[in-house]
């Protein structure tokens, strides 16, 4: 039996999947960015040829990605001079575009995305303390006073940008590149909690606690809080998929604040 | 103007010299020599740059005739008899305007890209490229870039400048050593002409001299950050004096015109006396 399922095994191999996975990767960063208003109605798409060159992915795989997201009632493409793909403007708000975000996750993959990022910035952040420089923390501690965590644009900016500047303080290019490659991937996922007032309060509470902790060179300290940070928003992301899951909204804790 | 003739001599060059450095201090004066060197073209870029008053278009132009030879590997180096040269010291170099001089809100970015062959969130590129902000939204979150480093302390002090080793998050996303030097007309600073160094590089440069020395060397910068070392114990983005690594234990020879210091193992670490105080 084993040696029939080989050949086919041996096909699989080579078997396009990266490409295919490619366009929905494009498809979910532009759909993620339309939920979060990173995009925002009416607004006209970068050409396709501008968006493979950011993606750096073949035009027909740009292509792939905008048929998706036009299947999706997200963007609309009009011919001719002045035309383009537009962001749809929505009547009902995004929050049902966000729980079918929710749905396409398995419980399991959202905790293991917590415990991925989780891992790398609690990383991040106990190099950061053992290697500092008393100006790299007095840097930190400027940056973050005047960071706006008060809205929930302003937070999801900046919690990214706070998890970057950690790297940084890392002094490891390779954690900087995974840092910044995981938010592009998951960060507006995963910074979604921070649209709750509540976990927002509380993750952005512990931000100060780890600058000190990375002053004071803990990194056991600097550590324990990040995971602490991250598991608030792992949580809030599982409590939110089963409350979807059970028929219920989102809407409420979702709409935008800023 | 023209400005075709521009050479390179931050490139990387397998020794030239048989007979390198063969101290401590001559190692340290290497190190001076070739930032004096990414000085001097610094210098050269910034006097042409202020003569030319260009407006954006033109600045852009000239800027990248300036800085793209010097990130490109040097094959048809003029110098039949020298050893080939391999690749640029310098990963990424240019200008940056502040905004009242490119009358645009923001500071304006005339910086390239050299080469970048390993770099797997950017991917690779064979000839130099022009950075592009809009591809690095992950920047964000830096309100305003004249408050990093590399251009408020020259703003600031009207002097040049060495930010790092450190990572840069905004162009290579690599370890490096950026060189910023005000470019001023009359009393108003119009914007930094700057140079990357690539830490990788430099270390190909020197690590051969270091090893050739009796006993283990670290660069550092003047926060003690560790650059290249020949001490296991201390690899590069630690930081001396530390935990492990008291400050007593290393001797510190300043590497001249930088703000790098060559520390060496002192052989029997000095115990300062200490007073008790009397109860």
């Amino acid at each position: 039996m084993k040696a029939q399922l080989r050949p086919g095994a041996r096909e699989a191999i080579f078997a396009q999947l990266i490409e295919a996975g490619r366009a929905e990767q494009v498809a979910r960063r532009l759909t993620d960015a339309i939920i979060l208003g990173v995009l925002t109605p009416g607004e006209r798409l970068p050409s396709e040829q501008e968006l493979a060159r950011r993606f750096g992915v073949a035009l027909i795989t740009v292509r792939e990605g905008l048929v998706i997201l036009r299947d999706a009632g997200l963007v609309e493409t009009r011919r001719g001079r002045g035309g383009g793909s537009f962001v749809i403007k929505a009547d009902a708000p995004h929050g049902t575009l966000l729980q079918a975000r929710l749905r396409g996750l398995a419980q399991v993959e959202l905790s293991d995305l917590a415990v991925y990022f989780s891992t790398i910035a609690e990383g991040c952040a106990e190099r950061a303390a053992l290697r500092a420089s008393a100006a790299d923390a007095e840097r930190l501690h400027a940056w973050l006073l005047h960071a706006d965590f008060s809205t929930t644009a302003g937070a999801r900016t900046n919690a990214g940008g706070f998890y970057l500047e950690l790297a940084v303080l890392s002094q490891s290019a390779r954690l900087v590149r995974e840092q910044i490659r995981l938010q592009a991937e998951f960060g507006p996922l995963l910074l979604l909690g921070l649209g709750d007032p509540d976990t927002r309060a509380r993750v952005t509470g512990l931000n100060g606690r780890i600058a000190l902790a990375i002053t004071d060179g803990d990194g056991q300290a600097a550590r324990t809080l990040v995971a602490d940070q991250v598991r608030l928003l792992g949580e809030w992301l599982l409590t939110m998929k089963a409350r979807i899951e059970r028929g219920g909204h989102l809407d409420d804790v979702i709409v935008d604040d800023a | 103007m023209t400005t075709s003739s521009s050479t390179t001599p931050e490139t990387v060059r397998p020794t030239a010299h048989p007979a390198g450095p063969a101290t401590a201090e001559d190692c340290a004066i290497e190190v001076g020599e070739i930032f004096a060197r990414v000085f001097r073209t610094l210098d050269d870029w910034r006097e042409r740059i202020a003569a030319a008053v260009p407006d954006r278009a033109d600045l852009d132009i000239l800027v990248e005739s300036l800085v793209v030879p010097a990130l490109i590997a040097s094959a048809d180096s003029p110098a039949t008899d020298a050893p080939p040269a391999t690749e640029s010291l310098l990963i990424g170099a240019g200008f940056i305007a502040a905004p009242q001089y490119v009358n645009g809100r923001d500071a304006h970015f005339a910086w390239w890209l050299g080469p970048l062959a390993s770099n797997p969130l950017l991917g690779n590129t064979s000839g130099a490229s022009r950075l592009d902000l809009a591809t690095r939204v992950h920047t964000e979150y830096l309100r305003d870039f004249r408050e990093l480093e590399w251009y408020a302390v020259p703003e600031a002090t009207n002097r040049t400048h060495v930010t790092g080793p450190y990572v840069d998050q905004l162009c290579t996303c690599d370890y490096i050593i950026t060189l910023t030097m005000p470019v001023r007309l009359g009393e108003r600073m119009i914007g930094v002409v700057g140079a990357d160094v690539y830490v990788k590089r430099l270390e190909q440069v020197l690590l051969p001299h270091f090893l050739a020395l009796p006993g283990p060397v670290v660069l550092v910068n003047q926060s003690g950050r560790v650059v290249i070392s020949t001490e296991p114990t201390l690899p590069a983005g630690d930081i001396l004096p530390n935990r492990r690594h008291p400050a007593d234990g290393f001797a510190l020879l300043p590497c001249p015109g930088t703000p790098f210091l060559l520390a060496t193992r002192v052989a029997t670490p000095i115990v300062t006396p200490v007073a008790t105080p009397a109860i």
